[in-house]
Order: structure tokens, then sequence, then C-alpha cells
């Protein structure tokens, strides 16, 4: 049984914290998340545990964390049902060749970049229960994954998102999270099969037929829902409980294949009607619990899980920089090139480099589920983590600086992009 | 742009191919992370400094060369070991690796209780399972 009260006290605390930090963050025209997910690692071991380390292990100790961790799953399940649910693969439509190139150079770029420096840091930071493979392809797809939800909040909030880098940026990041995830799921079921003892047919299989299942059986009933909400103007509780167990079966059909819950979850958002008033419901009814209660749990369990300066030996602040340095130049490099390549515009490719950059929460997820399945240790998770923040904080003032407001140019290009800022 | 996008995207994958290819021949320190089940000789004169500790005695947490060992002794002591080929050194212990990556065991000396090193050897507890798994 946990303790209830230590659990309610540590949620406290944690909303206090990110509520406080995410304030003080956008202040200083940071998004809100930004502010979150330092709150996060404020309460973890890398300052609380460091300053005040009797306070920290009274409010966190380590018996209690799998109560934290169960609640933050929760949340993360329903917040991929809501990133699935933003995805609407029209909005790619339109941008042909530039869009093409961009997202997947700005995929490749990265992916090969964090290759090559796995090869430096794999003797250095793995170990050989992980095989080099897993460890670059991880790498390689935890350095090419942009935060979609956090990148179409800036735009929103900078007034881009009609523009056409604007546009163009939500339609790479959206190929680019696809692609991310669909690498991921490869990776998750390359570990797993080795420490199983399933068959790989038997995963690959079973992953082969939940798919047909969910795009030509579970796609075509998901209508169904869209028409009660047009036919009543909402969703009654009766039908969003159907929708939600739906969401639960699928993260549960891909947890049992050995994947992860987490894709179930994608998958069942992506597939559901995306007319703008539909989504834009759905959207509204799940983000308040997941943005207000859920999500700040979860930057709070991995900050728990993150030891800057704690593990990895003298030798961490080094690879820290070289792979924020590689990070930086992979993406923000590669997708900018290509965009100009593309015929954008110098400052609009730079603009564009700079928002696929910023990896958000999408990279917490992902080196969440690296660390639990063992392909990153704690040092490296603790090394990405940072990368995550710093490209995240970057994105900001960089953007600021490349694209100053004066210069905003709104296009007429319809998007739903507003509706998809849901952190 | 055809070209551009065999230069940016079809040279860059066949270089992936090679980077994973020069990858395989490099090695990584042995993986000991995880919870150890320890035995010691209970008759040493220093064992009485173990008495307190609880299987798993040992908790590892592995970071490359370097790593965090706990002692289940109720105090949560943790102290940081570097691993050196095959070798387990810090000023607490010293042991040897040894065994392959899902079976290691560790021989050596512990030194907790501040008498003296005690020999122990140490068999790794499989992984508790996660879900899905």
């Amino acid at each position: 049984m946990p303790n209830l009260f230590q659990l309610v006290l540590q949620v406290t605390v944690i909303l206090v914290a990110s509520r406080a930090v995410g304030f003080l963050f956008q202040k200083i025209n940071q998004p809100q998340v930004m502010g979150e997910m330092l709150a996060g690692i404020l309460l973890g071991p890398s300052l609380l545990g460091w300053v005040a380390p009797g306070v920290f292990a009274t409010l966190f100790p380590a018996s209690s964390l799998g109560f934290l961790s169960a609640l933050s799953q929760v949340g993360l399940v329903v917040f991929m049902f809501v990133v699935g649910l933003a995805l609407n693969p029209s909005e790619l439509h339109g941008y042909g060749r530039a869009a093409v190139l961009t997202s997947h150079v700005s995929i490749v770029a990265p992916f090969c970049l964090g290759s090559v420096t796995a090869l430096y840091l794999y003797p250095r930071l793995s170990d050989d229960a992980v095989t080099f493979t897993g460890f670059a392809l991880f790498m390689g797809a935890a350095m090419s994954i942009t935060a979609f939800p956090v990148l179409a909040r800036i735009l929103t909030e900078r007034g881009l998102v009609h523009s056409r880098m604007g546009t163009l940026a939500i339609a790479c990041a959206a190929v680019d999270d696809v692609t991310g995830w669909c690498i991921l799921a490869y990776i998750v079921v390359l570990i797993r099969v080795t420490h199983v003892g399933r068959p790989p047919w038997v995963t690959i299989a079973g992953s082969v037929l939940y798919v047909l299942v969910m795009l030509l059986g579970v796609r075509r009933v998901l209508p169904s829902f869209e028409r009660s909400f047009r036919k009543h103007g909402q969703l009654s509780d009766n039908v969003m409980a159907v929708l939600v167990m739906l969401v639960l079966a699928s993260a549960l059909a891909t947890e049992w294949l050995g994947i992860h819950l987490l894709f179930g979850a994608f998958l069942m958002g992506a597939i559901m009607p995306k007319s703008p008033e539909f989504a834009g419901y759905l959207l509204h009814k799940f983000e308040s619990v997941v943005v207000v209660l859920l999500l700040p749990l979860f930057f709070a369990f991995t900050g728990l899980r993150t030891r800057i300066g704690v593990s990895g030996g003298h030798g961490i602040w080094l690879y820290s920089a070289l792979v924020i340095v590689v990070a930086i130049t992979g993406k923000l490099g590669g997708s900018m090139f290509a965009a100009r390549l593309s015929s954008m515009p110098w400052r609009d490719a730079a603009a564009l480099g700079i928002l696929m950059n910023t990896r958000g929460l999408m990279e917490l997820v992902i080196l969440n589920i690296g660390l639990d399945i063992g392909v990153i240790s704690p040092a490296m998770f603790s090394i990405m983590v940072l990368m995550a923040l710093v490209t995240t904080f970057m994105t900001t003032p960089l953007l600021e600086w490349v694209y100053p407001a004066r210069l905003l140019r709104a296009e007429p290009v319809s998007t739903a992009a507003e509706r998809v800022a849901v952190t | 742009m055809v070209v551009a996008y065999i230069l940016m995207v079809g040279v860059p994958i066949l270089a992936l191919l090679g980077i994973l290819d020069v990858g395989r021949g490099i090695t990584a320190p042995p993986s000991i992370g995880g919870d150890w089940n320890l035995e010691f000789d209970a008759a040493s004169i220093c064992a009485s400094g173990l008495a307190k500790v609880r299987q798993p005695a040992l908790n590892i947490s592995q970071s490359g060369t370097e790593a965090l060992v706990t002692v289940n002794d109720g105090r949560a002591a943790a102290f940081p070991v570097t691993i050196d080929g095959n070798t387990l050194r810090s000023q607490t212990v010293t042991a040897t690796i040894t065994g392959k990556p899902g079976q290691r065991v560790l021989d050596g000396k512990l030194d907790i209780a501040g008498c003296g090193p005690v020999a122990f050897h140490a068999v790794r507890r499989p992984p508790a399972k996660k879900g899905g798994e």
C-alpha cells in the first residue's frame, strides 16, 4: 500500500514547484513547459538532494518512487494519445519537396552525428550488456527527435504559426516525430527480444497484426465518436469512457507485444478523426488534467532519475558539452541547410533549424524509455536530459535574434497548429 | 533537388551502416549494474561489521567505467567505484569481475566496517521483470 500522506505531499510539492518555476520562465519569454521540466530536475538529486539531502530523503524516499512512477506513466499514456491526436497528415500536403528534403535531412543528419558520437561514448558510458548497434541507434533517435507540442506552442506564442516557415516547421516536426517513434519502437523490440526470451517473430508478427487491426478495423469505428460529437455538441461521459478504454487497450496491446505502452497510445491518437472541432474538443477535454497534474509528475520523476554532476565521473561535463554540440549541429544545422537548399531564405531557414532543434519533453519521454530498457546508463540519461533542457531553452532567444517580432510576416496558410500547442 | 537529396539523405544513411559496422568492433566495460547477493566468511573477525547487511547486499548503478555502489545496511551508504578492465576498484572495495554478462560474479575484498577488508563472493540477481516482459 502506498503511504498516501507521503504521495499527496509529493504531488503537492511537485505541483507548487512546477507552477512557480513555470511562471518565472514565462516572465523571461520561455515556454512554461521549460520551467516545469527544470522544476523536476531541481527537485531531484541534482539540486535538492545535493543541498538538502535530509529533506530530499524524507520527501522522496526510494521506496515511494514506484507510486510516483505509476502516476506519471498514466499521464504519459494520455499525453501520447494527445500528441498523436494533434498530428494531422493533411498538414504535410502542399509543401512538396521542401518538406520532404528538410524533414528527412533533419532526421538523418542528427541521427548520423549521434551514431558517430556513440563510437566515442559507448566504451566510456555504456557496458557490454548493451550492443553497440542498440546504443548507436538509440543515440541517433534521441538526437533526431523534435518536441512537436513545444514547437507548436512557441510558434503560436510568436504569431508565426501561419507563416510559411511556421507551417513547414509543423509539417517537418510531425514527420520527425512519427519517424523517430518508429525507429524507437524498432530499438525497443531489438533490446527486449534479447532479454525476454520470446521469439522475435512473435513480436514482429504481433506488431504487424496490431497495426493492421488499428488501421483497417479500429480506425473505421472511430468516426462514430465524431458523429456523436456533431450530433450532441459534446461527448457524453459514457462515450468518453469508451474512448479512454480504447486508448488503454491499445496501450496494453503494444506493451504486451513488447514494444511499449506509449506507442499504442500514440497510434490511437494518430488514427482519430482530425476535424478541427472534434480534435480541439478532445484536446481541451484531456489537456487540463494532463498538463496541470500528470506531466509535472513525469517531469519530477525524470528529475529524480537525473543525477547531473553526481554520476559519470569527472568526464561527464566534457561528454555533456560534446553531446550538446553534436545535437545542435545535427538538428539545427541539418534542418537549416536543407531548408536553404529548398530555396528558403537564409533567415527563414535558420529559424526553421532553431525550431526543429527544440526537443523538450518528447526527448524526456524517449530518454525514460531508454533508461527503462537499459540501453542507456544513468550518466548518459543525465547528459541527454541536460541536452534536452539546453536545446529547448535556447530556442526562444535564438528565434527572437534571428527572427525578431518586427519581421513577422503572417501568411494566410490554413493550419491546425494552434490546437496542437498542448504544453 | 534530387542530387541534394542523395547527398544529404542517401549518403549519410550509407555512412550510418558503416558506423554501425565499425562500432561492432568496440568493446564496452563489463556490465555489473543491478542487485548483488553477497557471500562472505562469517567467521572473519571483521565480518561483524557486515552483520546489518541484508540481501541483496549491494546495488550497483553503472555508467560505463564509473559506478555507484550502495550497501543495503539500512544506512544506504554509497561509494563510487571505477571499472578498469575486469577489475573493480575503490578505497572500499576491490574485486575481479568474471563470467558472461548474464552470469557475472564478483570476487574480492570489501571494507565497510572499518576494521579491515573481508573477502567476499557476489552473484548478480536477475533483473526484475517489467510489465510486458
